[in-house]
């Protein structure tokens, strides 16, 4: 390794950027993959491993994936929710690979929630 | 590679290293490989999370949930359930004591929200040994400003501005320290890390380094710019072989990176950092021996000036911080001096990391702004005292520091106000004691760590430190002697104006500290033979015995009934208790607070239960193994009032010999066992064999005589060689609130004396009971009993109830509402009849002196209660007007809350002849306390009679006899628990008075006495 400059220091903060910002837990869009038993046998895991290859095709660096349990729609499985910041959670349903990288592109890069395959926005109430 | 989706911050510090943490990220990756996870999951060893309390703990990220006490055999679960299936597992999240749902997120863990981090920005964020990671969070941009953009002088500025002082102990500040070095003349110049942390229970810097190694590195090249040094040097102490792992590391990737070495960012600037290992000497964090030691010399300190500034190692100038201080560096680089200056008191800047111990449920290395107050750092971070047990001191600074007392929880800890009481910031390390530590035995330890650590180089440190630690071990030993405390302040001037060093300086100031606030435990221990915390071995061979004010040998009928020799075990519990029956139900069994078994979340032996074990078996099998008294003495003596004091003291006195008569007002022997404690708790049947036994040795118990009315005391002086009064508290406090002189309102004392004596007592179907002592929970138990529907306010939360804890339990079972936070502020009547009472709700504010959260009047949520019958029952008063005489009547003296007052050693009241104990002196307390009066008063009585001197003799408290320990098989240390007590069901024991626990049985007698630790055996072997 050459020693380094100040701009090398800069470079690597650049580089490792996606790493802090999952630390930091703080990033501008959070996409959940519905992962209940249910969500995994319809496929989520395939899900999951689109949208990771996705996260790492464009370079997003402020985009968290996370996994939760059943939505309690098992019939329209695999489900995943996307919420951006600021604005309310959206649900996807009966996603397949093409779906997933469409949503991925429109919505959670370009912030244009894809109707067709949304099921509702908000999420319940808690308590 | 993709980029992981989730980061699981495994905690890697010594700490969470030791409960198997590398072991547990082992079982993880193979978890995670097992679900296909290992590219969406990542796992990063971090350093030091802080709440090593809990450990191992991880977090997890995004999500910040915090799990803690990981055991390598959750981990399968956790990672599919949570990592697969995205359910967060509540079993393995922090629940806080007492609390009964999981707090999942790490940032609502009050130990954590309530902390500041800048030393420790990266602890758990970053993976120490990777230094891209450090990079990533603006690790050296600090370095680049200042080899860029600032001469040394405006760095040196900055660090002024800050008002950063130094975090080893002493608070120097550390711009001007760096000034001094830098105006030194010198060709070159050497900048030290002092890690030699060697304070017993800090750990600051250890943890520091495990999490974040970098930015002590780039702490430290700041300064060497600011200065112009060229040679760096770490001294870290060997026994901690993982910081210096990861320091070592931490250098080899700066060097790699050209951070450190020649031409450092392509500045032109040279540095670079030597490792060395101390030995472990206490001494060594001394900085000129610390300098002698890097030179390969012994380390012995030296004389300054000079100071390390101008002439430090090898005669060349030197500046010597400590970890924390270099850590803080960065970040006031980064941020501004003024930024630093802005948080923190007026002069202590900035934030200090305490490593918080000992005593405390929350306890682990903690980071707050100086000025925090200790209220804030013991309660609201550390959770407050473990245990329910009380909160005596904190000690900091360690063995140069001292104590500090509870009475100034409010104190905002900066370097100043520690000073002002008495105490020092030290390196932060901050050990939270309880009612159970002994002050003297914790000087005692002090000064045998000092003992070993003096260098020897000073007289004064190296002969004196050892004599005091001499007295010191004598004294926790029973041997102390009259003088010994003033000689320990007269050595301890001496060793501190004597040393050299800093280490012999403060080396009296845990003697010191603790002779100056907890002198009467010094006294105890030399004059009265007792360790209050019964701590010290050398007197108190068995918690329990000690502890007990009748000092019943415990361990040694415990030992009996464990070889199943129960007649023994009898003779011997009755050697020290004429009432066993009684106190196996009803005693307030201090001894089993302080219990060894029950340390650390065991139970406790049921000591009190055994020993009613013992008295059921001697009545149900007629044994009356009462000792044999002396032969008949002719001079008479009295008590007044039959109560557990009398009773004690009349029993004493009859083994002497005496010909004892004791007057009665009411017309049944027991006193407030009679008619205060309600049937269905003690039995009559019960009462009146250990009283019939009392009268087997000869004494009268002149029931329905009230002296002062029916008899005079002075006619007593006169008929008696002695007199003991014991006439108890019987006079129930009024609320003092508007309306309480209804009829209605029936005070407990009087209610529960009607009911027992089977005299009629009328109320009403809707009852309210005011208070949470034992008269409130007896009072509404018997209430209940009679039909009525009851009700019990008190005014503070459940765990503050005065009430014996299985009392209280039972008021649930049997159907008894308890209104909590309730205060009563209006008895509502309507034509002279009871209609209810209205009540303020109550919230806990502020923290008081006792370490309670006091209560206060919510404005506007007034309420009424319906009732037709209100029993106060919030305390009782002597009833001593009714005795005839008044304050000031030969010699006589009362207080303010109407007690009489006596001699405490002797019980004498200063009338001739007459002596007093019991509730009549104390206000109202224990059975136990009461008896042990009695007891006391006999032996002083019978002196006083004989013409001899009236003075206590004390000892240290030993078994009667050597009772072999009965072995535990591996087995029955797995399976004995402490067994519950049999009762009554509700539904049969709610129609009559019959007693509700019905006793162990002889295998859980057996059993349980297995359990006992026997505490006892240690102080006989070590004899």
């Amino acid at each position: 390794m050459p020693k380094i400059t100040p701009d090398d220091l800069k470079k690597i903060r650049e580089t490792m950027t996606r790493t802090m910002h999952l630390r930091e837990s703080d990033a501008r869009a959070r996409v959940t993959v519905h992962m209940g038993t249910c969500g995994i046998s319809a496929g989520a895991r395939k899900i999951m491993s689109a949208l990771m290859t996705l996260v790492e095709e464009c370079d997003t660096a402020d985009v968290i994936l996370t996994t939760s349990g059943c939505a309690g729609l098992c019939s329209r499985e695999p489900m995943m929710t996307v919420e951006l910041r600021g604005a309310a959670p959206v649900k996807y349903v009966d996603l397949d690979e093409a779906t997933t990288e469409r949503i991925f592109r429109e919505h959670v890069l370009a912030g244009v929630v894809v109707e067709q395959h949304a099921l509702a926005v908000g999420s319940e109430r808690v308590g | 590679m993709k980029p992981y989706r989730v980061h699981l911050m495994l905690c890697a510090g010594t700490g969470c290293v030791s409960n198997k943490s590398f072991r547990i990220g082992e079982v993880l990756q193979e978890e995670l490989h097992k679900h296909g996870l290992e590219d969406e999951v990542g796992v990063v060893l971090t350093g030091c999370n802080g709440f090593c309390a809990q450990g191992p703990v991880m977090v997890t990220k995004p999500d910040e949930i915090f799990y803690q006490l990981l055991g390598v055999e959750d981990i399968p679960h956790l990672v599919e359930e949570h990592f697969l299936k995205g359910r967060p597992v509540e079993r393995l999240m922090f629940t806080p004591h007492g609390g009964e749902t999981a707090v999942p997120l790490m940032g609502d863990i009050p130990f954590f929200s309530k902390q500041r981090l800048i030393a420790l920005r990266n602890r758990g964020m970053i993976d120490p040994e990777r230094i891209d990671e450090y990079i990533a969070r603006d690790g050296y941009a600090a370095l680049v400003t200042a080899l860029t953009e600032m001469t040394p002088e405006q760095i040196i500025q900055e660090v002024k501005t800050s008002g950063l002082r130094g975090r080893g102990g002493a608070g120097f500040p550390t711009g001007r320290k760096w000034e001094l070095a830098r105006s030194a003349a010198g060709p070159r110049k050497h900048i030290v890390c002092n890690a030699d942390e060697g304070d017993p229970g800090a750990f600051m810097d250890r943890s520091i380094i495990e999490s974040d190694p970098h930015s002590v590195l780039e702490g430290m090249i700041i300064g060497a710019v600011a200065i112009g040094a060229s040679e760096g040097h770490v001294y870290i102490r060997y026994e901690y072989p993982l910081a210096r792992e990861r320091l070592i590391k931490a250098i080899e990737d700066a060097r790699e990176y050209g951070l450190l070495g020649d031409d450092i960012l392509g500045t032109g600037f040279r540095f670079d950092i030597a490792m060395h290992r101390g030995a472990g000497a206490f001494v060594c964090g001394e900085e000129t021996s610390l300098i002698a030691s890097i030179e390969g010399r012994s380390p012995e300190p030296t004389v300054r000036p000079p100071f390390p500034a101008e002439s430090g190692i090898w005669g060349e100038p030197t500046n010597i911080n400590n970890v924390e201080t270099w850590v803080n560096i960065p970040e006031i680089i980064r941020r501004g001096g003024e930024w630093f200056a802005s948080i923190g008191t007026e002069f202590s800047k900035g934030t200090k990391v305490f490593s918080v111990v000992g005593n405390l449920k929350n306890t682990g290395l903690v980071e707050v702004p100086m000025g925090t107050t200790l209220k804030e750092i013991v309660y609201d971070i550390g959770g407050g005292i473990a245990n329910d047990r009380k909160f005596k001191a904190v000690q900091t600074g360690g063995p140069s520091g001292g104590c500090i007392l509870t009475s100034v929880l409010d104190l905002p800890i900066d370097y100043e106000k520690l000073a002002e009481v008495g105490s020092i910031m030290g390196s932060g390390g901050l050990i939270v004691m309880d009612e159970n530590t002994c002050m003297v035995d914790v000087a005692r330890y002090f000064l045998e760590f000092l003992a070993d650590e003096s260098c020897g180089k000073c007289t004064a440190c190296r002969e004196g430190v050892h004599a005091m630690h001499w007295i010191v071990d004598r004294i926790c030993a029973g041997e102390g002697a009259d003088g010994d405390i003033e000689l320990l302040e007269e050595l301890g001037s001496a060793v501190k104006d004597g040393s050299l060093c800093g280490l012999g300086a403060t080396a009296p100031n845990p003697v010191m500290s603790t002779i100056k606030y907890f002198r009467n435990e010094y006294e105890s221990h030399i004059a009265h033979k007792r360790c209050p915390a019964a701590v010290c071995k050398g007197i108190a061979s068995s918690p329990c015995q000690h502890t007990c004010p009748l000092e019943q040998d415990v361990p040694c009928y415990i030992g009996l009934i464990a070889q199943g020799k129960l007649e023994q075990a009898v003779e011997i519990v009755r050697i020290e208790n004429p009432l066993p029956s009684i106190c196996g139900r009803v005693c307030s069994a201090p001894c089993e607070a302080k219990c060894r078994s029950g340390e650390g979340g065991g139970d406790p032996i049921a000591i009190r239960s055994l020993k009613r074990f013992l008295a059921d078996y001697e009545r149900a099998n007629g044994l009356e193994l009462i000792p044999e008294p002396k032969p008949e003495r002719p001079e008479p003596v009295a008590v007044v009032g039959a109560g557990p004091g009398g009773l004690t003291c009349a029993y004493y006195l009859a083994l002497e010999g005496y010909p004892v008569t004791v007057f009665e007002s009411l017309p049944v022997a027991g006193g407030m066992l009679a008619t205060g404690i309600p049937d269905y708790r003690l039995p009559p049947e019960v009462l009146d064999y250990d009283i019939q036994m009392i009268r087997k040795l000869g004494v009268e118990i002149r029931t329905n005589t009230r002296v002062g009315t029916d008899i005079q005391l002075s006619d007593l002086q006169e008929a008696y060689k002695a007199v003991f009064i014991a006439t108890g508290a019987h006079r129930g406090l009024r609320l003092g609130i508007e309306g309480e002189d209804s009829p209605q309102v029936i005070d407990a004392v009087d209610f529960l004396r009607a009911v027992n004596l089977g005299r009629s007592v009328e109320i009403g179907d809707r009852v309210a009971v005011i208070g949470g002592g034992d008269a409130a929970v007896d009072a509404a138990r018997v209430a209940r009993r009679l039909g009525k529907d009851v009700k019990v306010l008190y005014r503070r939360t459940r765990g503050e109830m005065p009430a014996a804890r299985e009392e209280i339990e039972e008021l649930d079972r049997e159907g008894i509402e308890l209104q909590l936070l309730a205060a009563p502020v209006r008895v509502l009547s309507r034509n002279g009849c009871l209609q209810g009472i209205e009540c303020v709700k109550m919230k806990l504010g502020d923290i008081d002196q006792s370490g309670r959260r006091r209560p206060v009047p919510i404005e506007g949520s007034e309420y009424t209660v319906e009732i037709d019958t209100l029993i106060p029952a919030i305390g009782q008063q002597p009833d001593v007007e009714t005795l005839g005489v008044e304050n000031g009547d030969d010699g006589l003296s009362l207080t303010r809350w109407n007690t009489i007052t006596v001699d405490t050693e002797t019980m004498y009241t200063g009338m001739r002849g007459i002596f007093a104990g019991g509730d009549v002196v104390t206000g109202p307390s224990t059975v136990v306390q009461a008896m042990a009066h009695g007891k006391i008063a006999a032996r002083m009585m019978h002196l006083y009679i004989q013409g001899q001197p009236v003075r206590r003799e004390y000892r240290v408290t030993r078994p009667a006899l050597d009772v072999e320990v009965t072995e535990l098989t591996e087995e029955e240390i797995e399976r004995l628990r402490r067994p519950a007590m049999p009762e009554l069901d509700v539904e049969d024991r709610m129609e009559d008075f019959r007693e509700v626990q019905l006793g162990f049985t002889a295998e859980m007698a057996l059993a349980e006495a297995k359990r006992c630790v026997r505490c006892d055996r240690e102080a006989l072997a070590a004899r």
